[in-house]
């Protein structure tokens, strides 16, 4: 990447809080990091993965608000005031969310790399259809892409957890 | 600015601007969709899919949730790109983007917003924050479609098509064509063929036809020009008939 830090015009780092997972986080941040740089390597949230970088694959999905967001594409600066959830905030307590208990039970893990994306564009669609049809699953997981080819699986587990999940 | 294409001195981001991000009307009012409205918006927005069916399915075979939460219909536009699967269903549509800039603000046909690939009327300090799009009218009828490699990819071609019937003929009529020219276009003969006239299969495959003639495909990894051609005659044949046949409901 080119330096840009001798411009006089350059923008100016800022203290910023992020709500990650419930919890207030503060960090400095440099206005062109990525919210997928600042959850990596700055809060050292690696659950959240860099798959191809141009919003092709899905692996950097987390939650902003409740909605499934490529994090390699969203500028930190703008997930400020946000509610932000990635892979290590679903759990619940000391258990495993229904979710990532059902990838376990349905072997829809292979590598592992897609999972983390996988499991919360899931949970944004259980949270909005907590009864989906198959269908339903498949064009819910459209964005997130598993080089395994693993999908039967991962459909079968989203299922299987819709069922398990609550219903409120 | 990733691909250092562009590298702006200074952003600015207008996601602050109040009321941008809306969308806005009706099947009988109109639409107006603000310039950070999501294409995620726009596909759950139910007057879209009721009143506004072409646009509505220009969106929703978009497979990525994720891509569709974050794009915006303006953004989309914005690019300019010649394939873009937004542009055509809106054109047809008769919409019109509105432009703010220090000089005032004025509003352009989408059709002439468009002046190549990646370019746009947009001129230096301008910005787009409304497009909107007039109400379809009693009798009227909307149908897309596209033909893609892969439901991930850009289009190789698609067709948009706004139809308008009365007293069993054809009121009026629009044809937009995308990845055919170096911008979305609008298929002119074509429309005139059956505008004013009753529409059925030979005037209908005569405007396919007349369609034909007016784009300027090109070959590439996509598709060659000869298989675009023969798309295209197609595609403008089956949204026309899909688009007169919801002109019935």
């Amino acid at each position: 990447m080119r330096k840009t830090g001798t411009k006089k015009t350059g923008m100016k780092k800022e203290i910023a809080t992020f709500d990650v997972n419930g919890r207030p986080h503060e960090v400095i941040l440099e206005p062109h990091k990525t919210l997928l740089e600042v959850l990596r390597d700055q809060l050292d949230l690696t659950g959240t993965k860099f798959g191809c970088g141009t919003g092709e694959c899905g692996c950097c999905t987390v939650l902003i608000n409740g909605n499934p967001a490529l994090s390699c594409l969203t500028l930190a600066i703008t997930a400020k005031d946000k509610q932000i959830t990635t892979i290590e905030g679903l759990r619940a307590g000391d258990g495993l969310h229904p979710l990532q208990k059902a990838f376990i039970d349905y072997g829809a893990v292979q590598c592992g790399f897609c999972t983390p994306g996988m499991i919360l564009t899931a949970k944004a669609l259980l949270d909005e259809n907590p009864d989906p049809t198959v269908e339903e699953v498949k064009k819910g997981l459209a964005g997130n892409l598993c080089r395994c080819t693993g999908y039967v699986k991962i459909i079968q587990a989203v299922m299987a957890a819709a069922e398990d999940m609550p219903k409120i | 600015m990733r691909r250092r294409v562009a590298t702006p001195e200074c952003v600015v981001s207008i996601r602050a601007l109040p009321g941008i991000g809306l969308i806005q009307g009706d099947g009988v009012s109109g639409l107006g969709i603000g310039a950070m409205a999501t294409l995620r918006a726009a596909e759950s927005f139910p007057s879209i899919k009721r009143d506004y069916l072409a646009l509505y399915e220009g969106i929703a075979h978009i497979p990525s949730l994720q891509v569709k939460s974050m794009a915006t219909v303006v953004g989309n536009l914005c690019v300019a790109s010649p394939a873009s699967d937004v542009a055509p269903p809106l054109i047809a549509m008769g919409g019109q983007v509105r432009m703010e800039g220090t000089e005032g603000s004025r509003t352009l046909p989408l059709e002439d917003f468009f002046l190549g690939v990646n370019q746009t009327a947009l001129g230096p300090g301008e910005l787009v924050t409304l497009v909107s799009v007039p109400a379809p009218g009693p009798g009227s009828g909307g149908a897309f479609m596209r033909l893609a490699r892969t439901a991930t990819d850009v289009a190789k071609l698609n067709v948009a098509v706004m139809m308008r019937m009365g007293d069993g003929v054809c009121q009026d009529v629009r044809i937009a064509l995308g990845a055919l020219a170096p911008r979305p276009i609008r298929a002119r003969k074509a429309e005139e063929i059956l505008r004013g006239r009753k529409v059925e299969g030979e005037r209908i495959a005569a405007a396919a036809e007349a369609a034909c003639g007016e784009i300027s495909p090109i070959s590439d990894i996509r598709s060659t020009v000869e298989y675009r051609k023969e798309m295209t005659k197609l595609l403008v044949r089956k949204s026309l008939e899909k688009a007169l046949e919801r002109t019935g409901r």
